[in-house]
């Protein structure tokens, strides 16, 4: 009797044993991500959008079974935009186990570039500076950068302007983040970029940029592509229609154009700058939810779906947020359906792998993600937005820097 | 010569504004001699809560401004009534320290709010065409802040010359024991001097928010960036607050408009105020119109 039921117990105990290794093998794997941005501090006007972009896509890959039953964690932490911060958070989530981190800034990117390098890491950042690049192996960049921002929107000024050489004047903000992409317009230049770049303005905290634009005025300049975050372009634009100086048509002559880079436009732009933002031409390598598309229609409903505003739904940001996360389980779907174990080495060797018929298309931009081990930028396209009526529109068709290839 | 002009008017509505302010830093060291850290973050605030009044509750921007500064008033009235009130007699690092924290929890409770991490503009209420008289011109908002700046600065002069409150206000400032002994009340004087600050703050909020777009960083950044103006005006004096302002106003525009761009120079509108500044310290170590204390012993 006794022997009957030790051996019930050993049955049931082992029933109880296959079951729950059952049920574990089931509710999948679980692949960790770690994200550490401004959320308060300088630029969280940026980074917050961008937070919730990235939480909702992941949310909603765990909720969708995207990954069938594999789930994806992300931990998302503060860090004011301070590089310390941002070192403490990424050394928190290597001992979380992370296989991939995304990260923010200009600054903090290039601070931790040789960690990146030690611990073999793949890294997304939400700085697009080219200087991210140099002497890096893991960091990709998500759109175009910075220098192919600024080159692309010379190359755009050459293209349109009408008459002799254009004379360009470049408003940047004082930092390695504004001066980055300088040098690459001036060697866009000497290799026959038909421009004459007269005065490179970093700005200060103006309250008033009468001077400069009289002087700029004065030099004859007719374009000024901007560099830097949209409060002082606010500023700048807002003076520009006060003196009357503001070109109502692109490269109105005795006026001024103001064309800008990614961080100075967006919505954000138009809500500091007001009707002093109408004909300003911006760049960027994301959809809009001004322009009608599959990724700008996928973005409104994640945007519903998880109860964000409707300011948050229509930030390029929440879209920049959203593709960086969308890139990062992409190379997730792509490891496990080689057959790769998750781990930073295959998520990596996907990255590079993404291009030709392998390169992914998000639709949350304007065109499709490349990379390999020569092009680390990932969406190569840029497209050139106009504020008409309040709003953005698309101006053409998405266009790739020429000069930029020249350049490398 | 409409250029040079041109750069003169800019020059006074930008000094104009840095003196407004500049004046909530001398208003509350003119009766404690403390230096408020978190001044940036209650110009921050005023702008806000004009914002709000305006957009949000809807009220005409005329009316949400004014309430905005009585609201104003009485929160920085509160800030003292709570945070520095029991720190009366205290060393004066203690309260500066205890302002720095301020400065911290306020930028806390911002970015618990939309206003910390978005980006919001005032309607626009005035005319958007500027007025110009022989090719120098000033829009609307800049006239308005200008006007703005000259009323309250006006008044607070004769506050602090002509009334009693204000005068006891000053007497706090030299002898807070000798104050006392005459029958002042401390706590009430410290209470005043943080609620016009607050009112004082409020309005360069608001101007300064019409002027550059509320962004939280932007608005609060223009409490130290004004420390400059204050140093040159000399800590305690109100005209000296307006008479560096608008030399800071008038430097910074004619640097930019004369040598940046030229001779290889870039950015001496930034730093040419600070050179002078250091200047003129070297010989007025008080400031240009800085109360010279002289101690006989």
């Amino acid at each position: 009797m006794k022997t009957k039921k030790a051996l019930f117990i050993h049955v049931g105990l082992a029933l109880l044993l296959i079951l729950a290794f059952g049920a574990q093998a089931q509710a999948g794997n679980t692949y960790k991500l770690g994200l550490s941005l401004a959320i308060t501090g300088p630029t969280s006007d940026a980074g917050n959008p961008y937070s919730k972009g990235v939480e909702d896509y992941i949310k909603y890959v765990n909720d969708e079974k995207v990954l069938g039953d594999d789930k994806v964690e992300c931990f998302i932490r503060d860090d004011q935009y301070k590089t310390d911060i941002t070192k403490r958070n990424f050394e928190d989530y290597l001992d979380m186990g992370i296989v991939l981190y995304l990260n923010y800034s200009t600054g903090s990117t290039l601070g931790l570039k040789r960690d990146f390098e030690e611990e073999q890491i793949p890294v997304i950042p939400a700085s697009f500076h080219a200087g991210n690049l140099v002497d890096s192996h893991y960091i990709f960049l998500p759109i175009a950068s910075y220098s192919s921002q600024m080159v692309t929107l010379a190359e755009y000024v050459v293209a349109n302007h009408k008459g002799d050489t254009p004379k360009v004047a470049m408003f940047i903000h004082p930092s390695a983040f504004g001066r980055g992409p300088v040098e690459d317009a001036k060697k866009a230049v000497k290799a026959g970029l038909k421009m004459d770049i007269v005065e490179v303005v970093e700005h200060g905290k103006d309250l008033d940029n009468t001077a400069t634009l009289k002087r700029l005025l004065n030099k004859k300049v007719q374009y000024v592509i901007c560099h830097t975050v949209q409060s002082p372009v606010a500023t700048l634009l807002k003076d520009a229609q006060r003196l009357g100086i503001a070109a109502k048509t692109f490269g109105e002559k005795g006026k001024i154009t103001f064309l800008g880079a990614h961080y100075t436009g967006g919505n954000d732009l138009i809500a500091l700058a007001g009707s002093a933002a109408e004909n300003y031409f911006w760049t960027t390598s994301y959809t809009l939810t001004s322009v009608k598309g599959e990724g700008t229609d996928f973005q409104l409903a994640l945007a519903k779906k998880y109860g964000r505003d409707e300011k948050a739904a229509n930030s390029h940001n929440y879209t920049n947020g959203i593709m960086v996360a969308q890139v990062a389980v992409e190379a997730i779907k792509r490891a496990k359906a080689d057959g790769k174990e998750i781990t930073r080495k295959s998520l990596y060797e996907e990255l590079l792998a993404m291009h030709g018929d392998r390169s992914y298309d998000p639709k949350t931009t304007v065109a499709p993600v490349t990379y390999s081990e020569t092009d680390k930028e990932g969406v190569d396209k840029l497209q050139i937005y106009r504020v008409d009526g309040g709003t953005w529109k698309a101006v053409g068709e998405p266009i790739e820097s020429v000069f930029m290839k020249k350049i490398k | 010569m409409s250029y040079f002009f041109q750069l003169v008017v800019s020059g006074i509505v930008v000094g104009s504004i840095y003196a407004l302010s500049a004046l909530g830093f001398v208003l509350i060291y003119k009766s404690s001699r403390v230096l408020n850290i978190a001044h940036g973050q209650i110009i921050a605030a005023g702008a806000f809560i004009t914002y709000a009044l305006t957009v949000w509750a809807g009220i005409p921007i005329y009316i949400s401004f004014i309430l905005s500064l009585i609201i104003t008033f009485f929160l920085a009235m509160g800030v003292e009534r709570i945070f520095l009130r029991r720190l009366i007699g205290e060393p004066i690092i203690s309260v500066i320290m205890v302002t720095i924290g301020l400065m911290s929890i306020i930028d806390g409770l911002v970015y618990l709010t939309p206003f910390g991490t978005e980006n919001f503009s005032f309607p626009e209420f005035l005319p958007a065409h500027p007025l110009t008289v022989y090719g120098v011109s000033i829009s609307w908002t800049q006239m308005v802040g200008v006007i703005i700046t000259a009323i309250m600065i006006g008044g607070f002069s004769w506050f602090f010359t002509k009334s009693t409150l204000g005068i006891s206000m000053r007497a706090v400032s030299d002898d807070q024991l000798a104050s006392m002994s005459v029958g002042i009340s401390i706590p009430r004087v410290f209470g005043l001097a943080w609620a016009t600050a607050g009112l004082s703050a409020a309005a360069a909020g608001s101007i300064i928010g019409n002027i550059t777009g509320l962004n939280f960083d932007t608005l609060h950044a223009f409490g130290i960036a004004v420390f400059p103006v204050v140093i040159l005006g000399g800590l305690d004096s109100i005209v000296g607050a307006v008479v560096a302002g608008i030399i800071m106003g008038l430097i910074q525009q004619f640097a930019a408009g004369y040598l940046d761009g030229n001779w290889g120079l870039n950015g001496t509108a930034n730093v040419l105020p600070y050179i002078i500044l250091l200047i003129i310290l070297l010989f007025k170590p008080h400031g240009l119109f800085g109360t010279h204390e002289i101690e006989r012993v």
